[in-house]
């Protein structure tokens, strides 16, 4: 019994801890000295056992002749025990007691083969023995380098441990790691040959040697080895994800797989490695479906020819759209009573309710959402009623009112246009100015060759007559040209900029445009006209609040670019207005925007630490900045976003009034179009909060994850609010706003800034959501007063979240598709399903936030890694149809 | 519209009114969330951490785990600043003393009877009638669900708390609180039988990944059968005292009850309780009481038992997925059990216990003279090597046996006369009843 303690040996499965671990006797009786030890083991054990001793003794021996065939008798043995996962195999339990002796054995011999030999059994006992001294590593060393896999897969896992564990010792003391390079090499290819592709990955991660992967990934297992490393992209250090995603991109290519090595360089926003895949792809048909797959990320590459520059022009998206609306039976207008369902809602008091200016413009506002792309509405285009909507609202309501054509005309550049021409000749100036807003949005998202966009607006940015057409000129421009980082006009705005004696409010507009266009390329120009001002202004003129607005800009100009803000955040340091403080947070809230790193959200939690007091007068308005920060940062990657709502909670318990209304549109931001259950819960609690202005934005944050999905929840919830707001004017114009959010386009629409399998963040989206809920951060000034048209600037977050298959001829081709919830199979065994609950469809076809689609029969082959957006289909020449019984 | 035939005058007056708002159509109203309770797993939904994929051991895990941990530090980080900043219990205590005003004293307890929608119930008082009812929107709306016990307020009787009922008393008696002493190191022999039930139960519990790296579902449950005494039931103690899981151990007969449909509850009980302790390890001794062949049967009870059994059959491989719940049986007479119970699926490994070899004896008196004061004269070797059938049990009784006679006799040790005389006891008490040689 007494041995039994030490025959309690680790397993060597996994993770060397100990399975078995036969608890010790608790009392050895001492008259039972007698019964003999060998009684514990069976008596073919005992067998074994005196055998390995008599082959240990034979090598303790002079004769080396002997040597060879004991050795070889040995792994034997070794080799032929079959163990279990919860059992040692006898041989290594017997021979442990013996390592030392073998051990001696090794150092005595001297050089030859059966030395090596010697090691090589050595390196195997060295698993059973889990001290620190990377015995296995160091006897495979010294071993006679037979293939790796002769000792079996749970020896090269114990192996590729160890060898994590040295290069980890010898980084310590900068020793050289060249041997175990090649080791690992060799580890990684058997891992890689043998189904284990996550370990070879983490091997080679572990060692930074990620790029040597490439050569030994086949066409069998490319899939599995690329959907893992992009998996830990998202946790991974600085450099080591970029190092991943490159890695990613190379084994792509070499398998040809352009689409996806596509994904993967707009991951990386690389513009040279886009337009090399699109060149090197030589496929038409795929090179469609790369423009596509450009035109959905708004990005350009040169290309001559025509037809590819239309798909990356994105030129055919409203006919697409239309045809889909078309498809599931929703040309029909709706109205914004439609909407509101307002027979749903309880009525307290049975007044009449007037019909007010807001309301007039909360319909406005609901009537563009709702009918957004699909060129008619019943409000504003109806033919029997010309332009009478228009004059219901009043003053700034008639700018949003005609700018809400833009948003009915969405995308269809001709049409559009046709019908905002009568209303730039208009003789009030806020419908002027609308109609220029209109034209903005009409071109938002799509590339016309002719830019009539830039045409019209340039026109009127020096409109010395009216701020407000030169305002809504340029936000129309920011609009249009979002993202496509234009020099002609950085030329036409940067003046607007810097020029100290505009008002603020256009200087800041124009910055915010200029952020929109060249968003995420750190412009320098810009970048240091917008410092320049911010040094020159007045302290007056910066404490005003569309401060924020070139804060914004200059955020966005480095959004997503990480590192690449350190000097703008350093110069504006310099500032000594409260500015430049809300600024810098701003900027670096942008600069890490979708990362995930964990230093940043503390730092903002940090931030929010402090509480001031009201009567020190110090500004704390960037504490607001940093709560949505938390949300931006943690955007795109799962675990952070869960663990980043938990955070709020702790915020809005804690925070001081600047936070707590802050934290709703961060939520909103996180969850945009993606309404999960707790989250509307969440909303639903806070919208009755005592505070109105945390009330009002939770409110706009339930319109946010609602939006686009028609969720009979959310819609529930904004009737309720609507009747317990009846009588709180503005509360009851954002719950409008937000029921005509959740119907956006009639529940076609998303504004969530992933896509593509929620793999890719679209930055022009981003920068939309952001300029809405900057808004939102000063609601009663900017939204509830006369900025409320700055709700416009979501329509670049503004996108079908349908599935379109198109032939080779880019015509419609209806096939059957099963969409179902997305399900993660990154690091499963075998051929796992990748979407669970699923419904056959045929396309067109709509897909939630976290919903899959796939081919239901393998008539086509899909020429895009993920099914969404647009998709090209190739007949499959190998499909056989299945004879019907 | 129902009401149109029976007052055919004001059918063109509805008639009227739907002409004038033709967009008024009837929308039905969203399901109430309350009144469903919840399948509690784990903690609250909102301070639930995220689930973590994939499960094999890997970089990407561990990394993930990692950003939880991240996160969490942070949380601690900024609560523990802003109590050092801005305490706030006093606030609590205030929203505290708040609530409570709002509850009122005295307070009353009623049943929920029905649920209305989101905020309105109708509950029923002790003494007699019921009421249609608001409920607070500070009570937990998760825990409401028909028939459970509720706070309500003394006047306005509007629902102002939940109480909470625990589990089936009957069920948490089968809890095991206590592990059994018994360990692997006191069952001799046995190895096959400890390997298998530990791949079945033990690895899947402590081990999952080990089985997604194979792409294989670990098995759900074991039966061990064997003649009686072999170590059935020893084994199953040995793995309570092993495991760190819940374990629920239940006797076969136990689940047999006086009224009808109590012992299918019962059963879904059990289930339900092992599910919400997950991971946990169910353990049905004496199986044979309620899995015996469904026959036809006019007997009430007979039919009563057979109804558990197909509850018990719904409850191993039914609709629901049962999660990390493990199921071990234990019975002397497997070719008695209905076929449903034991295919795989339900029970995927049968476990024989045969009677112990040579070998196995030797350990099994080893292991019950070990603690025993033997006299020098005593070979165990005699007994062990005799032809006699004798079951692990037996070997315990024998031993028990001749310790008691050294006893009498006053003496310090046990001689080797004791053990004879105790085996022979021994057998002769095993073959009473039987008639020696009858069928020779």
């Amino acid at each position: 019994m007494v041995e039994r303690k030490e025959v309690a040996i680790p397993v060597p499965a996994a993770d060397n801890t100990p399975m078995e671990e036969d608890k010790p006797v608790k009392k050895t009786p001492k008259d039972l000295k007698d019964a003999p030890i060998k009684d514990e083991l069976s008596e073919e054990d005992q067998e074994l056992k005196s055998q390995l001793e008599m082959l240990i003794e034979r090598l303790k021996e002079s004769d080396t002749k002997l040597y060879n065939p004991t050795l070889e008798t040995l792994k034997t043995l070794i080799l032929t025990s079959t163990s279990s996962m919860t059992s040692v195999p006898k041989p290594l339990k017997f021979l442990r007691p013996l390592y030392p002796d073998m051990v001696t054995i090794h150092e005595s011999w001297v050089e030859s083969a059966d030395k090596k030999f010697l090691a090589d059994i050595l390196s195997i006992l060295a698993m059973t023995y889990d001290d620190d001294k990377l015995d296995t590593l160091k006897y495979r060393k010294a071993g006679s380098q037979n293939p790796i896999g002769s000792w079996g897969h749970e020896y090269v896992r114990h192996l590729s441990t160890e060898i994590g564990l040295e290069y980890d010792n010898r980084q310590e003391t900068d020793a050289d790691t060249e041997d175990l390079v090649t080791l690992a090499l060799e580890v990684a290819q058997f891992f890689v040959a043998h189904n284990a592709e996550a370990d070879a990955v983490d091997l080679l991660m572990q060692l930074d040697i990620m790029p040597k992967l490439v050569p030994f990934v086949d066409k069998n297992s490319y899939k599995r080895v690329c959907l893992y490393i992009l998996s830990c992209v998202n946790y991974l250090e600085s450099p080591d994800d970029t190092i991943a995603l490159h890695t990613a991109h190379d084994i792509y290519l070499k398998h040809g797989k352009y689409p996806e090595a596509l994904l993967v360089a707009m991951r990386m926003s690389d513009k040279t490695l886009r337009q090399n895949i699109f060149d090197s792809c030589e496929d038409p048909l795929l090179k469609k479906q790369l423009a596509f797959m450009l035109a959905r990320q708004q990005l350009s590459v040169e290309t001559e020819d025509e037809d590819l520059q239309n798909c990356i022009n994105n030129t055919h998206l409203t006919t697409h759209f239309i045809n889909l609306a078309r498809e599931l039976d929703l040309m029909e207008p709706k109205t914004p009573e439609d909407i509101y369902k307002s027979h749903l809602e309880h009525k307290r008091s049975a007044a009449v309710q007037v019909d007010s200016a807001r309301q007039n413009l909360a319909s406005t506002f609901v009537n563009a959402f709702v009918n957004a792309g699909f060129g008619v509405d019943k409000l504003m285009l109806s033919e029997e009623d010309d332009g009478g909507w228009i004059f219901k609202n009043k003053d700034h309501g008639m700018l949003s009112a005609s700018a809400s054509l833009g948003m009915i005309l969405l995308w269809d550049v001709d049409m559009g246009l046709n019908q905002i021409d009568k209303y730039l000749y208009s003789d009030d100036e806020n419908i002027r100015a609308g109609a220029l807003l209109a034209v903005g949005i009409v071109n938002s998202g799509v590339r016309n060759i002719a830019d009539p966009a830039l045409a019209v607006l340039s026109e009127h940015l020096e409109d010395t007559k009216s701020i407000n057409n030169r305002v809504a000129a340029i936000q129309g421009l920011g609009i249009a040209y979002a993202g496509s980082a234009r020099e002609e006009l950085s030329e036409l705005l940067l003046p607007i900029v810097s020029n100290t004696d505009n008002a603020m409010e256009l200087s800041s507009f124009a910055a915010l445009a200029l952020g929109q266009i060249f968003v995420g390329t750190c412009d320098g120009d810009i970048t240091s006209t917008i410092l320049q001002t911010m040094l020159e202004r007045a302290d007056g003129q910066l404490g005003e609040t569309f401060s924020r607005f070139m804060g914004l800009g200059l955020g966005l100009l480095h959004l997503g670019t990480r590192g690449q803000s350190d000097v703008t955040l350093e110069t504006l340091k310099a500032i000594e207005h409260p500015i430049g403080k809300k600024t810098s947070v701003i900027v670096e809230i942008c600069a890490h925007a979708g990362s995930g790193d964990v230093l940043h959200i503390q730092r903002m939690l940090h931030y929010c630490n402090d509480h001031f007091d009201a009567e020190s007068g110090t500004d704390d308005e960037f504490q607001a900045f940093a709560v949505i920060g938390i949300a931006l940062i943690a955007l795109g990657e799962d675990i952070g976003a869960e663990m980043a709502l938990r955070s709020f909670t702790h915020l809005m318990h804690y925070g001081e009034p600047v936070i707590r209304k802050a934290v709703p549109l961060a939520i909103g931001l996180l969850c945009a179009s993606n309404p999960v259950l707790s989250v509307l819960d969440t909303l639903g609690k806070y919208s009755h909060d005592t505070d109105i202005e945390v009330a009002l934005n939770s409110i706009f944050a339930l319109g946010m994850v609602g939006a686009g999905t028609n969720n009979a929840r959310v819609a529930q919830m904004l009737r309720h609010l609507a009747s317990y707001y009846h009588k709180d004017a503005s509360c009851l114009f954002v719950v409008r706003i937000a029921q005509g959010l959740l119907h956006m386009g009639k529940g076609t629409l998303t504004i969530n800034p992933h896509n593509t399998d929620r793999q890719i963040m679209s930055p022009v989206a981003l920068a939309g959501l952001l300029t809405t809920l900057f808004a939102f951060t000063d609601v009663k000034t900017l939204i509830l007063g006369r900025h409320h048209y700055l709700l416009y600037s979501l329509v670049t977050a503004m996108y079908p979240r349908f599935l379109i298959t198109l032939n080779e001829e880019l015509e419609n081709e209806a096939v059957t598709v099963r969409v179902g919830q997305a399900v993660d199979v990154v690091g499963q065994a075998g051929r796992p399903k990748t979407i669970t609950g699923f419904q056959t469809h045929t396309t067109p076809v709509l897909l939630a936030y976290s919903e899959r689609a796939e081919l239901s029969t393998e008539e086509y082959l899909a020429q895009a890694p993920v099914l969404e957006g647009f998709v090209l289909l190739k007949k499959n020449p190998d499909y056989v149809e299945e004879t019907k019984a | 519209m129902g009401n149109q035939q029976s007052q055919p005058p004001n059918a063109n007056k509805n008639q009227k009114k739907d002409d004038k708002e033709p967009k008024k159509k009837w929308e039905p109203p969203l399901p109430t969330r309350v009144g469903k309770k919840k399948m509690r797993k784990g903690p609250d939904a909102s301070s639930k951490l995220p689930a973590v994929f994939p499960t094999t051991r890997c970089r990407l895990k561990m990394l993930k785990m990692e950003r939880i941990k991240d996160y969490l530090l942070m949380e601690e980080e900024f609560v523990v600043n802003q109590e050092r900043l801005k305490p706030q219990e006093e606030k609590t205590q205030e929203e505290r003393s708040k609530v409570d005003d709002l509850r009122g004293t005295p307070m009353s307890v009623g049943t929920l009877e029905e649920i209305i929608d989101d905020d309105h119930a109708i509950i029923s008082t002790s003494n007699g009638p019921e009421y249609y009812v608001s409920i607070l929107s500070f009570v937990d709306k998760d825990l409401l669900e028909p028939g459970c016990s509720i706070l309500l307020h003394h006047k306005t009787m509007s629902v102002i708390g939940v109480l909470q009922d625990d589990a089936d008393p009957m069920v948490s008696v089968m809890k095991l609180e206590k592990a059994p002493t018994e360990s692997y190191a006191d069952i001799g022999g046995l190895e096959q039988q400890i390997q298998e039930i530990k791949e079945a139960v033990e690895l899947p519990l402590t081990h999952p990944e080990l089985y997604e790296d194979m792409g294989v579902k670990p098995p759900k449950g074991v039966i061990l059968y064997g003649v009686p005494g072999t170590g059935k039931t020893l084994l199953a103690k040995a793995v309570a005292n092993q495991t760190s899981a819940t374990f629920l151990r239940v006797v076969g007969s136990e689940l047999i009850q006086k009224y009808l449909g109590d012992g299918p509850k019962l059963v879904r009980e059990l289930f339900r309780v092992a599910e919400e302790n997950a991971p946990s390890i169910v353990f049905i001794d004496e199986i044979d009481a309620i899995g015996t062949k469904r026959y036809d049967s006019n007997s009430g009870g007979e039919r009563e038992i057979q109804r558990t059994l197909l509850e018990l059959l719904n409850q191993l491989d039914g609709f629901d997925s049962r999660g990390d719940v493990k199921v071990i049986m234990a019975t002397n007479q497997i070719e008695s059990l209905d076929p449903a119970l034991i295919r795989p699926g339900r029970i995927d490994r049968k476990i024989e216990f045969p009677m112990p070899d040579v070998k196995t004896k030797r350990r099994i008196f080893n292991i019950h003279t070990g603690r025993m004061q033997l006299a020098d004269d005593v070979d165990l070797e005699e007994f062990v090597m005799s032809k006699d059938e004798l079951s692990g049990a037996d070997i315990k009784a024998v031993c028990t046996e001749a310790g008691l006679l050294a006893l009498r006799e006053r003496r310090m040790k046990v001689k080797a006369d004791d053990f004879k005389k105790a085996k022979e006891k021994v057998l002769y008490r095993k073959n009473e009843g039987t008639p020696e040689g009858l069928y020779l």
